[in-house]
């Protein structure tokens, strides 16, 4: 079965946590998921674009605040994050 | 030498002839009165008008042009190729941000976030606010459930082919009353000014 990058969002979610600051080695996640480091690493960073989770030098990640709303969405179906709006109630963004 | 629509994909048949045995779809009309009804996925029995059942059409003289799916999702949802593209790409492979999307299919961003809102509005996606971090929020776009989508994609399409038909048979009702009222008068003038443009 193949890994999708949600899966990889919620192993991260289970593992690190953004209010406490607690960050995850991406060789436990990519264990974890028996994925290869450099498949998590791919999957961590669409993630980051998505601003759903963060890297650091040093081999750990973590969830954001951004990911773990999404993840308390439970949405099994297709999900596009679209990060341009900044401003609260102005849901159809800049572009229209 | 007859011209050829570009629009038409290459290969398509010209007409569609009406086939009852195919099982796509059935036609019933009432021997009594002008009721006609299409039905998708119907059960047995058929159904029935003035109590008694309605009678298959099993013959169609009229040439009908087959549909092309995309101009069909245009012209009822006003959902071009690329909205459709939007919503077909990316199920299954969340989540992904709008940059990847628009790179995955050679659209601008903003035509991303333009169709992304398109389909929210017609009911294909929905829509949450997300914190971010740093402060704002970021939008995050999702399908409904599939079923749902069936649904409302099948009797939305219903709706926009309901309001056609009535388009045409207003069309047939004020061709007769106006033959009626002026035999000696031109038709077409009066007929198309019956259907002001918008």
């Amino acid at each position: 079965m193949s890994v999708l990058r949600r899966d990889v969002l919620a192993e991260l979610g289970s593992r690190s946590d953004a209010d406490a600051g607690t960050w995850a080695s991406v060789e436990v996640v990519a264990d974890s998921l028996a994925l290869g480091e450099q498949t998590v690493r791919d999957h961590l960073a669409g993630l980051e674009s998505c601003e759903l989770a963060r890297t650091a030098p040093d081999g750990t990640a973590r969830i954001t605040v951004t990911g773990e709303e999404l993840l308390a969405l439970d949405i099994d179906e297709m999900m596009i994050v679209d990060s341009k709006t900044t401003d609260r109630g102005c849901a159809g963004g800049a572009d229209l | 030498m007859s011209e050829r629509n570009t629009n038409e994909p290459v290969g398509a048949p010209e007409t569609v002839q009406y086939d009852p045995e195919s099982s796509r779809y059935d036609v019933f009309e009432c021997p009594d009165c002008d009721n006609v009804v299409l039905a998708l996925g119907r059960d047995d029995p058929p159904m029935s008008c003035h109590e008694e059942p309605m009678r298959r059409v099993t013959n169609c003289d009229i040439a009908v042009k087959p549909p092309d799916v995309r101009q069909v999702l245009l012209d009822a949802f006003g959902l071009p190729k690329a909205g459709l593209d939007i919503c077909l790409c990316v199920i299954g492979e969340g989540p992904l941000s709008a940059n990847e999307v628009a790179e995955a299919l050679g659209y601008d961003r903003s035509t991303v976030t333009r169709y992304l809102n398109k389909l929210v509005d017609i009911g294909l996606l929905r829509r949450a606010e997300l914190n971010r971090e740093e402060g704002g929020v970021v939008n995050v776009y999702h399908s409904v459930d599939l079923e749902r989508m069936r649904r409302e994609t099948l009797i939305g399409f219903y709706i926009w082919a309901g309001e056609a038909a009535a388009l045409i048979e207003e069309a047939n009702l004020t061709k007769q009353d106006y033959m009626a009222e002026n035999p000696d008068q031109e038709l077409p003038d009066v007929f198309w000014e019956s259907f002001p443009d918008d």
